[in-house]
């Protein structure tokens, strides 16, 4: 008989697999305390390597953006309050004051998720339904569409029709959270 | 403390509503934001310059390139008091960590120290030799760069331009011979465009140019090969062809490792990304991506399973992944990568198995004794360039 030894339980794969879904959006992030997109590339590189040295579990998706999304602000916080950055970025203390703000960090965070959400979601789709769908996030009502593009009112609704079809599993999620949420707060 | 699962859900809710083009409900009656901070999210999210100038710093961004320079960054701990198991792991990621302990647990005190006399292995390097049409053989090592017509080499990759004026029909096309001796590894660009990593002790026959519109085919004599082919749309529809002793694999356009040792019996093809077909002169095997084709060269039979790609092909990012390997696998090749003959003293130790992570540059001695310290094996004995399992 011969013994298993379980040294880790993800394996490297894993570790890369996170890289591939978190990585860009957490430079854009990053980006958005820095200022600057390749220091923002440089410091989410560093905590990446932070992770892999440490050994960090993580049980879910949730609990590997929480901890990933945090270490990267906690990694620009210490850039920011750095005195060299402070005297080379001429950072006043209201812009400090509001780069550290709570909210402002759950905001960047809403708006990094839900833009990398619809990228994912519209790729999915056929090129003429994912051009629709662009312009109605846009703001555009189904007539402005349709002028826009050059086509019939119709097909911009036959269009969204399928649009909405193929990302009902997405749809779906919604819903189930909402009654988990629902069922959170009772 | 701030919880991110409410933001997460947020998120989902967000995005499915301007997707179906509702109102975003969930957002607007949301208590984490003030009614400016709400209005910012929503331009920033919807405005047309707002998404055109993400979408364009989006694209300044090369995950690709970037990992590579994570991945030569990763390291393994080299020293742990309390763990000595996280010598041996590049990475836990898990949730929790099961330990299975033989031979009476991990006691530091009663670790035989190693018998080292005369040490002279090294992790393996660089290094191959290019046998030109004529028999002249060339030695490609660092520092030490190659030149001719058409060809270069900065001692650690060889690359074949395409000719000046592909259509010149010559009608003999020249074959040259790259071979990767044991501790040595070697990367080629062939005149097509195909990149062909190739790992210790391995042979590749190749053109120095393809004729236009016919198969592209290169021979690997034996060893293992790691290709990312150079689409046929690219080369008039030409096909691409790996032949070896006991199969080929005929591609369009593509990525995949063969692994075609001269003392192991199986050939192993192990597809990343595309589409190919093992051939043999009884049989044909399409693979599809994470598929690995197991050819029996004995029996003459194939075998196909699912694998963790990553395992098969780590071995050209300087990596060893071993996922659950016996210790007589691995040792060989790790012989293969340090150049070292391998004896167990005790046999039955050739069926313990390790899962683990280990980087190609570090020493054998550090590899030994994570296996050590991992209650793998007793004892190792390292003399010249001999090792012995105990």
């Amino acid at each position: 008989m011969s013994h298993t030894k379980n040294v880790y339980n993800l394996s490297l794969k894993t570790y890369k697999d996170v890289y591939d879904s978190l990585y860009v959006s957490l430079c854009l992030f990053a980006r958005n305390y820095v200022h600057d997109l390749d220091l923002a590339k440089d410091l989410v590189q560093e905590v990446f390597i932070k992770v892999w040295e440490d050994k960090v579990g993580f049980r879910n998706e949730a609990t590997v953006k929480s901890y990933m999304y945090m270490a990267v602000k906690n990694k620009c916080f210490d850039l920011l309050k750095s005195k060299r950055f402070r005297s080379t970025e001429n950072m006043s203390v209201e812009d400090m004051d509001e780069l550290t703000r709570d909210s402002f960090y759950l905001k960047e965070v809403v708006i990094e998720e839900v833009s990398t959400r619809i990228e994912t979601a519209i790729d999915t789709l056929p090129k003429k339904c994912a051009q629709i769908i662009r312009l109605s996030i846009g703001g555009l009502t189904n007539p402005e569409i349709a002028q826009h593009l050059g086509i019939s009112l119709n097909t911009v609704k036959a269009q969204k029709k399928i649009a909405y079809k193929k990302l009902r599993p997405l749809l779906k999620d919604y819903f189930v959270l909402m009654a988990f949420v629902f069922d959170y707060t009772a | 403390m701030l919880n991110l699962t409410k933001i997460l859900s947020l998120s989902k809710q967000i995005a499915a509503s301007l997707l179906k083009d509702e109102k975003p409900e969930a957002l607007d009656s949301s208590e984490l934001f003030s009614d400016d901070e709400k209005e910012e999210i929503i331009n920033r999210l919807t405005d047309e310059s707002e998404i055109a100038s993400r979408l364009h710093l989006k694209a300044q961004i090369d995950r690709k390139a970037d990992w590579e320079k994570i991945q030569s960054n990763l390291a393994l701990p080299q020293k742990t008091n309390y763990w000595p198991y996280a010598a041996a792991a590049a990475i836990v990621l898990g949730i929790c960590t099961t330990i299975f302990v033989s031979k009476g647990g991990f006691s530091a005190t009663d670790m035989a120290d190693p018998i080292i006399v005369n040490n002279q292995i090294v992790p393996g390097d660089d290094k191959a030799i290019l046998t030109l049409e004529t028999g002249e053989e060339v030695n490609l090592d660092k520092d030490v760069p190659y030149t001719a017509e058409n060809v270069q080499s900065d001692g650690e990759n060889i690359v074949y331009n395409e000719a000046s004026d592909p259509e010149s029909t010559v009608k003999e096309i020249a074959y040259n011979f790259l071979t990767v001796p044991r501790g040595g590894q070697f990367q080629l660009t062939l005149s097509d465009g195909t990149h062909v990593w190739l790992n210790s002790d391995s042979k590749l026959k190749y053109p120095v140019r393809f004729k236009v519109g016919e198969p592209r085919v290169v021979e690997l004599l034996y060893g293992e090969a790691y290709f990312d082919v150079s689409p046929s749309t690219m080369h008039k529809g030409a096909k691409f062809e790996v032949i070896n002793r006991a199969q080929s694999v005929e591609v369009l356009g593509t990525e995949f490792n063969i692994k075609a040792y001269k003392d192991e019996v199986t050939v192993y093809t192990t597809l990343v990304e595309g589409q190919v077909k093992v051939r043999t002169q009884e049989l044909v095997q399409d693979l599809v991506p994470n598929q690995q084709s197991q050819l029996n060269t004995a029996n003459r039979t194939i075998d196909v399973s699912q694998v963790d790609v990553y395992n098969e092909i780590a071995w050209k990012e300087g990596i060893f992944s071993f996922d659950d390997k016996s210790l007589k696998d691995i040792m060989t090749v790790l012989s293969r990568w340090y150049d070292i003959d391998v004896a167990f003293e005790e046999k039955n130790l050739e069926s313990e198995r390790f899962v683990g992570v280990l980087k190609k540059n570090y020493s054998i001695e550090t590899i030994l004794s994570i296996f050590q310290k991992a209650n793998i094996i007793n004892a190792f004995e390292i003399n010249n360039k001999s090792v012995i399992i105990k």
